[in-house]
């Protein structure tokens, strides 16, 4: 037996990029997140080699909780080529030796920047959300010392006033993506910037999922089975985007969240966001039977 | 097709990087050592960023990235955080620090005295044409002083302690282990003096000079007096497993006391330091230091607003993510708007009378 046969191998970096301190850190955390629902607990939030704000808080989050068994999606905008999907993705798989996949089926994680998949996540999946700007709070209180504390009194009569603001001025609330979210009842939580379309797919979810705000320092969960309630008054119901009869003109799926396409002389054409359902859809369609799983929203309607 | 939906996006991102990287060149060890010797300014003022002191590495960055300076900092802070905490240094003594240059503006002779040392400060700053021209600058030599100035300088600080001038330094009852350290764990505030202290060390000089500018311009409370500038050398001692104490190499340093008014019975006196020699930084962020105590919550010079908004690779990341495709947001956007103007427009074609308000984004 010598020191050799004992010890690995000089590398440059740890496995997984990260040096175990970072990822004792990130898991400790992780661990209170879940712990305490919604609520932001700080992290040192290493450097990574890629650029803040381009997703370095889930992949912090991602290069923690991966293991050489772990199967890998990463999504922008809900698509798996987006350029930066696709450099997370093979950066991930680079220094983890994690295998990728664009099918939410087969995947153990999902880092995703702006988007829930459409199809239906399971308890032994994890969804990463990419988060910019963690507070819910920093609209009507830039200061953080000072939305801190508002969050630990559970005070968030500025926030319902705004949205009660935005009804009287302009007939409905005006919040696009990132709505704020009541979890489990105590957090209000920005559930990243995904669409209105995807917060009630976080509302008792079978799946984790991780929201990790590297610039900001900060990352927060969403325990299975929690609730996630948009903040809305009870004679103003929720609105998800109108998408609900928009229909893909490349696969010819509908009542899926769609992007659109503006087109030369006015109009426009849609595509459905979540691009390898787009695929999956096409692929069937032609002849090669490609496995779509449940969904939530079922002829654009959520009925989880 | 947009961009990120196009199955030629990773084949395009492979060959914009390509031709970045074409443009510049072949990087070999000749241009890294030039750049090393040539633009110590420079890399220093790199490796404060970066908070990694190694000027081979960051001549290194600086090739690489064609000097782009946030591209510089951040693949030097990415190569610094794989990097193992190997032992901590014993805290270094200003009157230990190898001092090349040290002035007070305070007054006009200190104990020790004034060190002029290498500066532009007092040079007309003119361009040097002929160089262009097939005429090389060869610097004039420098006349020695007849009797060289001591290595090392007393404290202006400590005279003004004995004076009953400044207010008699706390002892730091914290043991080196127990020294917050910036980059393994989250800035909280309020910030800890030293989690403000490393966090300017680190800022960019540029953030942290329109800051401390504000702040001396009239949006803080201070006209900051320089009690004592420095630049010097200073000897990283760390103890070997074994015991002994040794010096594992000397790094250059620069640290700033600005002083204003009294408190207390005391002058107030603000601090910074960084690696490198960069005064313009530390005066500046000596400044910030010192308004800190007094500044108004939410003003450009309270603490949480200037560590947050001169953190350079925070800033410089989040800028250029504004590149990134948004059409999700966005598109949550318009359904929002679209939808209120047709619930408006159905107001006013049922003769209801609808309250226009002027127009506003919504502040969440």
């Amino acid at each position: 037996m010598s020191l050799a046969t004992l010890t690995k191998d000089w590398a440059a970096t740890s496995y997984g990029f990260l040096d175990a301190s970072a990822k004792r850190e990130l898991r400790r955390k992780m661990l209170k997140a879940i712990a305490v629902p919604g609520c932001q607990m700080p992290y040192a939030s290493r450097e990574v080699p890629m650029a803040r704000g381009w997703g370095t808080g889930g992949l912090q989050a991602t290069l923690t909780l991966v293991n050489p068994n772990s199967v890998i999606k990463v999504i922008d905008q809900g698509a798996d080529d987006g350029v930066n999907a696709a450099s997370i993705r093979r950066f991930i798989s680079r220094v983890s030796g994690a295998s990728e996949t664009w099918d939410t089926l087969s995947a153990t994680i999902v880092q995703s920047r702006h988007r829930v998949p459409e199809e239906i996540m399971r308890e032994d999946q994890v969804l990463v959300l990419q988060v910019p700007n963690p507070e819910p709070l920093r609209g009507v209180e830039p200061n953080i010392s000072i939305a801190r504390q508002m969050h630990a009194d559970a005070d968030y009569g500025k926030l319902w006033l705004t949205l009660y603001e935005q009804i009287v001025r302009k007939g409905r609330i005006m919040q696009g993506a990132s709505y704020p979210s009541m979890v489990n009842g105590r957090h209000v939580m920005t559930p990243s910037p995904i669409p209105r379309w995807d917060v009630p797919k976080l509302n008792m979810a079978r799946h984790l999922t991780i929201l990790s705000a590297g610039r900001e320092k900060r990352l927060y969960a969403v325990p299975p089975y929690t609730r996630v309630e948009p903040l809305v008054f009870s004679d103003r119901p929720y609105l998800v985007e109108d998408h609900a009869d928009l229909t893909c003109r490349r696969s010819g799926v509908s009542g899926f969240f769609m992007n659109e396409l503006p087109q030369d002389g006015g109009g426009s054409v849609f595509e459905v966001s979540d691009s390898n359902l787009g695929i999956k859809a096409i692929d069937t369609a032609q002849g090669t039977p490609s496995e779509i799983g449940e969904t939530w929203y079922r002829n654009g309607e959520f009925s989880a | 097709m947009a961009y990120v939906a196009t199955r030629g996006g990773e084949k395009a991102i492979e060959q914009a990087e390509r031709l970045f990287r074409q443009d510049l060149g072949t990087i070999d060890a000749a241009r890294v050592e030039t750049i090393r010797a040539t633009m110590p300014y420079l890399i220093d003022r790199v490796m404060g960023e970066a908070s990694l002191y190694d000027e081979e590495l960051a001549a290194l960055a600086l090739a690489q990235t064609g000097g782009e300076l946030s591209e510089a900092v951040l693949v030097l802070r990415a190569w610094r955080t794989t990097q193992p905490r190997l032992a901590i240094a014993r805290p270094v003594q200003q009157h230990e620090l190898l001092t090349q240059r040290r002035i007070s503006a305070a007054f006009k002779d200190i104990p020790g005295g004034q060190i002029l040392g290498p500066t532009l400060d007092y040079s007309h700053r003119v361009l040097a044409t002929d160089v262009l021209l097939g005429k090389p600058f060869a610097p004039p030599s420098v006349n020695k002083a007849a009797s060289p100035a001591p290595a090392r300088q007393p404290s202006l600080a400590d005279w003004q302690r004995q004076q009953g001038l400044v207010a008699p330094a706390k002892a730091s009852a914290v043991s080196p282990e127990d020294i917050p350290d910036l980059t393994r764990e989250p800035l909280l505030f309020p910030a800890s003096r030293a989690h403000r202290l490393q966090s300017l060390a680190r800022a960019e000089t540029g953030g942290v000079l329109a800051l401390g500018y504000a702040a001396m311009r009239g949006y803080g409370n201070a006209h900051p007096t320089v009690n004592e500038l420095r630049i010097g050398e200073a000897e990283v001692v760390v103890r070997h497993p074994r015991g002994t104490e040794f010096s594992a190499g000397r790094v250059r340093v620069s640290q700033a006391e600005v002083t204003s008014k009294e408190k207390g019975g005391y002058l107030e006196l603000g601090f910074a330091a960084t690696f490198g020699w960069n005064e313009v930084k530390v005066i500046a962020a000596a400044t910030l230091d010192l308004n800190s105590d007094e500044a108004p919550v939410g003003s450009a010079v309270h603490e949480e607003f200037y560590l947050y908004h001169t953190e350079s690779v925070e800033a410089s990341g989040f800028c250029i993510h504004f590149k990134l495709p948004h059409y999700v947001t966005f598109q949550s956007i318009l359904d929002a708007m679209r939808d209120a103007k047709a619930k408006k427009a159905a107001a006013e074609a049922a003769g209801e009378t609808y309250v226009a308000e002027p127009e506003e984004e919504p502040v969440l």
